[in-house]
């Protein structure tokens, strides 16, 4: 190591490293100037012919749009395809011949004033492209005609592009959403340069939530054009990534059904694998075929409320009052709070009154149960009973039980938008009411009345973990999709796990099978086939209170929308549910008489054609 | 290891220079890339990053230097070995390696350690003659990480890590009938080379650097279009933001490889003298350093240093007017990306370290 602290003093070897260095700055100066003489030549010789080259020789940018994936049910049938789109697009850097070209495709096809007007407001926004579509979804006659003329005018220009296609119309649209314009609430949140020049964007359902995997990622072209704007040729292509494919858990065959059998209704079906969370079906009237909808924008507010709002998805945004279908789970807290003995027998007269209080919490039965004990009472959907239990157990109890069956929260299907609906407590009623719980409010709540609040998929996801015994699916409509169980939800399994017994689950599942099964039951007329063991539970709503005075209500004379709602809750087979369903009919009459009926027409065909094989 | 108080400012030109072209480097990659301010940002946290390394590298005496020089080599020849088996890939080549959440190009940094290398191995006889087996011992620390290089594939790094080796031992006083013999070797070889190493699109590269024309859509497109951002840019330059070429999106790796054809269609012929002359008084920092060094070592390195400096601009700009094939080397202090900063500056904390002994 000395050796480098050596002075560098051997005459010669520095005399010879001078030399080399020489040499080489030598070489380097002599290629720098060759370079400043080429940048000289480049750049203020040749200028004027750079110059003419880089304004003439224009490069233009196309993006190409990645073929949208295709979605499936789970037996591979498409629900949503692609087709050409014809669109006329105008070159308006041709700002001269603009008005020329307009009049032709006017004179040719006819052009609407409002596409004109689209037209020139599009063009002032978006002046910085090239070009600008005029008129979108050309049949094949006017994209005929059109090229016919094109030659005559430069800048016009017909175009082909990807336009989705739902064969199963209205069916579907709830389920798969639809996709549209991107509009300026999707311009905040999307990766600009991915939706560069593309049209559209998945607006709801599947294909909103799933929008990342449908939409793949866009090509590009480099083009080279001339100074008429016509391409000349293609410099350089990066091929679109298609979007990936997604096959659903809904069968089609299912959803059919279950929408030809609602077809008349207002409301919402919703059947699902309990072992799974699969969405098999899932209906929600009325519907819209998205395929008129896409093209033809806006509704006019006035023209939804004739069709009774039919963008408005129920089934996981319309909030109900779950009625007597939460009597079950009333019952199964009581016994897991040993309120009661479930085979004792408790009168209940026509209404019940709390002490000190005038008011009269009448029994849907004007001549009320007599004895009954807990099987007889959620088989006849006795109010008086519960009315007994929800005041006993009180309501922190109540509301943290229908927590644990996922009420007030999002159930976590992959859709956007869903609902969280209101789980009644009194914190929430400080909140949003700003009054304090009353005792009243607690025994409507054991009717599923009041405050209480949830959409058909939480009714249909309570009733998977009812039938389940405890064991919690999260509702998925991809069936590649794992959901993954929150801590929320292993600790509420813990919660079934340690507090309530095999015995307890089949108390409750036993009565529910009795509703559909007993004579007595209040669905046993609703299906005459009853070798699929299906266990379930009515509820009729009252969108309109009785007043306290009158105990008759004239069923026939109440205009239709004061109309009870109809629900029922069902799973099938018994042992071993293969499907749970929830039905919510609007303004029609009782849960017996309509929800009920259809909801096990849909549990029969489903397990009669061997459905679940598949 | 001693803090020196003249650490940076023995030589305050070349560090306000530095400084300069640093600057103007972040202005012009926030028009290459098409005023994306995240990029830019990006590329100046490198900066301070690598101004902190220059720093420290200066406070380290070059003695030092030297004697960790073998294991800097080892490590890099290491960091080629995981980068062929667990480097990510770009573009069809296999050149980064994750290091320290980093993603490194080892072939990079490799244009300041082979010759770094090479001065410390000569050093090691610097007083015996540069005989054959001083030449083949050099030739085997030059080849070693050329062969990894080659292997991702990067032809035109290799080419350059290559040239900078031979830099090295010619300054280092290889004889001139070496010289002769290698020549001699190389026109053998290079046919062969042509042949068998070259993949085709490295053999298209170069013959569209005969004739652009003859593949107008491929390789030659790159070339003619940065042709005419430069021709275009005119005596004035199109002005800052105004390129129509380098806005319109045409100019391929506008950040890196192609950051002068940005520069010279927006400042044009005047805007290129001044970087020139910014980069030449850097230069003439480098020769004066490099009279000054008073070990063979580091003369040696200031010398590699000063010429591998030159070099890479020259290339670089060659590129952007048409004269040399696309090999993608960068622009030093100009280029975006973050492995050719790294090793930019490390050298220049070398320069100051030797210019501190000097």
């Amino acid at each position: 190591m000395r050796k480098s602290f050596l002075e560098f003093s051997r005459i010669n070897t520095e005399k010879l490293f001078q030399n080399r260095f020489n040499i080489l700055i030598i070489l380097l100066i002599i290629l720098s100037s060759l370079l400043i003489a080429r940048l000289y030549f480049l750049q203020v010789v040749s200028f004027n012919h750079f110059d003419t080259l880089s304004k003439t020789n224009r490069i233009k940018f196309i993006s190409t749009p990645p073929r949208r994936g295709i979605i499936y049910d789970r037996n591979n049938t498409v629900l949503a395809d692609n087709a050409s789109l014809y669109s006329i697009e105008i070159n308006i850097e041709k700002k001269r011949n603009l008005q020329k070209i307009i009049d032709a495709i006017k004179k040719e096809i006819g052009l609407s004033k409002e596409e004109i007007e689209n037209f020139y407001e599009k063009k002032y926004k978006y002046s910085h492209y090239n070009s600008i579509v005029l008129k979108s979804n050309l049949n094949e006659e006017e994209v005929a005609k059109i090229l016919s003329i094109r030659y005559k005018y430069d800048g016009l220009d017909v175009t082909a592009s990807l336009l989705r296609k739902y064969p199963y119309k209205e069916i579907t649209h709830h389920v798969l959403g639809h996709v549209g314009y991107i509009d300026k609430k999707d311009l905040a949140s999307l990766d600009k340069k991915k939706y560069r020049n593309m049209q559209y964007i998945g607006k709801t359902g599947v294909e909103k939530f799933y929008e990342n995997e449908l939409y793949g990622n866009p090509g590009y072209k480099h083009v080279e054009i001339n100074a008429r704007g016509r391409q000349l040729r293609d410099l350089d292509i990066g091929y679109a990534e298609p979007g990936e494919d997604i096959h659903l858990t809904i069968d089609i065959e299912l959803q059919k059904f279950m929408f030809d059998a609602l077809s008349k209704y207002s409301g919402s079906s919703i059947a699902l694998n309990p072992n799974t969370g699969e969405i098999l079906g899932m209906v929600s009237l009325p519907s819209i075929d998205p395929n008129d909808r896409l093209w033809k924008y806006g509704f006019e507010q006035e023209e939804l409320k004739k069709l009774k709002s039919p963008l408005f998805n129920r089934s996981i945004n319309g909030l109900y009052s779950p009625g007597s279908t939460i009597k079950p789970l009333v019952a199964l807290s009581s016994i897991q709070n040993k309120i009661i003995n479930p085979e004792e027998e408790i009168f209940a007269g026509p209404y019940f009154q709390l002490p000190n209080s005038p008011r009269r919490f009448r029994d849907w039965k004007p001549e009320g149960h007599g004895m009954v004990d807990l099987n007889r009472a959620i088989v006849q959907s006795c109010d008086v009973y519960f009315y007994k239990l929800a005041d006993s157990l009180g309501i922190d109890k109540l509301s943290n039980f229908f927590e644990q069956f996922s009420f007030g929260k999002k159930t976590g299907i992959d859709m956007p938008y869903e609902s969280k609906g209101v789980l009644p407590s009194n914190e929430w009623k400080q909140k949003n009411i700003g009054y304090k719980w009353t005792d009243g409010d607690t025994i409507i709540t054991g009717i599923g009345q009041g405050f209480f609040l949830a959409t058909p998929l939480q009714l249909a996801y309570a009733t998977s973990i009812l039938a389940n015994k405890g064991v919690i699916s999260i509702p998925k409509l991809n069936k590649k999709l794992v959901p993954k169980k929150s801590k929320d939800i292993l600790n509420r399994e813990e919660f079934f796990k340690k507090n309530i017994t095999n015995m307890d689950w089949d108390i409750i599942t036993n009565a529910m099978f009795d509703v559909v099964n007993k004579e007595n039951g209040t669905a046993y007329w609703s299906i005459r086939d009853k070798k699929n063991n299906i266990a379930g539970k009515t509820g009729t709503v009252q969108v309109y209170s009785l007043s306290q005075e009158t105990d008759e209500r004239d069923e026939e004379n109440i205009p239709e929308h004061l109309k009870d709602h109809s629900l029922y809750v069902a799973f099938a087979p018994k042992e071993d549910p293969k499907i749970v369903i929830a039905t919510v009919i609007e303004n029609v009459g009782s849960g017996s008489k309509f929800a009920a009926p259809i909801s096990n027409k849909i549990i029969n065909f489903y397990l009669d054609n061997k459905l679940e094989k598949y | 290891m001693t803090l020196n108080k003249n650490t940076i400012i023995n030589d305050s030109l070349l560090f306000s220079i530095i400084i300069i072209i640093s600057i103007l480097g972040l202005t012009i990659l926030y028009s290459a890339t098409n005023e994306n301010i995240d990029v830019v940002i990006r590329q100046g946290t490198r900066l301070i990053f690598c101004f902190f390394l220059m720093i420290l590298v200066s406070s380290i005496d070059i003695n030092r230097i030297r004697f960790i020089s073998p294991y800097i080599y080892a490590f890099s020849i290491f960091l080629l070995v995981v980068t062929l088996f667990w480097g990510h890939d770009s573009k069809g080549a296999t050149r980064w390696v994750m290091i320290f959440g980093f993603s490194l190009q080892v072939s990079e940094i490799l244009k300041i350690i082979l010759p770094m290398t090479l001065a410390w191995f000569l050093s090691l006889s610097e007083d015996k003659d540069f005989d054959i087996k001083k030449l083949i011992a050099s030739f085997i620390i030059i080849f070693l990480p050329i062969a990894f290089v080659i292997k991702q594939p990067d032809l035109g790094t290799s080419l350059i890590i290559l040239l900078c080796g031979i830099i090295s031992i010619f300054l280092a006083g290889i004889k001139r009938s070496h010289i002769a013999y290698l020549f001699g070797l190389f026109l053998v070889i290079a046919p062969l080379m042509w042949k068998f190493l070259l993949l085709p699109y490295q053999k298209k590269r170069i013959l569209t650097l005969i004739d652009p024309s003859s593949d107008p859509l491929g390789s030659g497109y790159h070339i003619i279009q940065s042709k005419i951002a430069v021709g275009s840019g005119g005596f004035f330059g199109k002005g800052f933001l105004n390129g129509t070429q380098s806005q319109l999106e045409f100019l391929p790796e506008r950040g890196t490889d192609f950051i002068f054809a940005v520069f010279a269609e927006e400042f044009g012929f005047i805007g290129v003298m001044i970087l020139f002359l910014l980069y030449l008084l850097i230069i003439i920092r480098f020769i004066h350093i490099t009279q000054k060094a008073k070990s063979y070592f580091s003369k040696i390195l200031a010398g590699s240093i000063t010429c591998i400096f030159v070099l890479l601009i020259i290339t670089n700009v060659s590129m952007a007017v048409g004269l040399l094939p696309v090999v993608g080397v960068t622009l030093p202090l100009l280029s975006l990306g973050g492995s050719s900063l790294l090793s930019i500056f490390f050298a220049f904390g070398i320069m100051f370290s030797i210019n501190r002994r000097a």
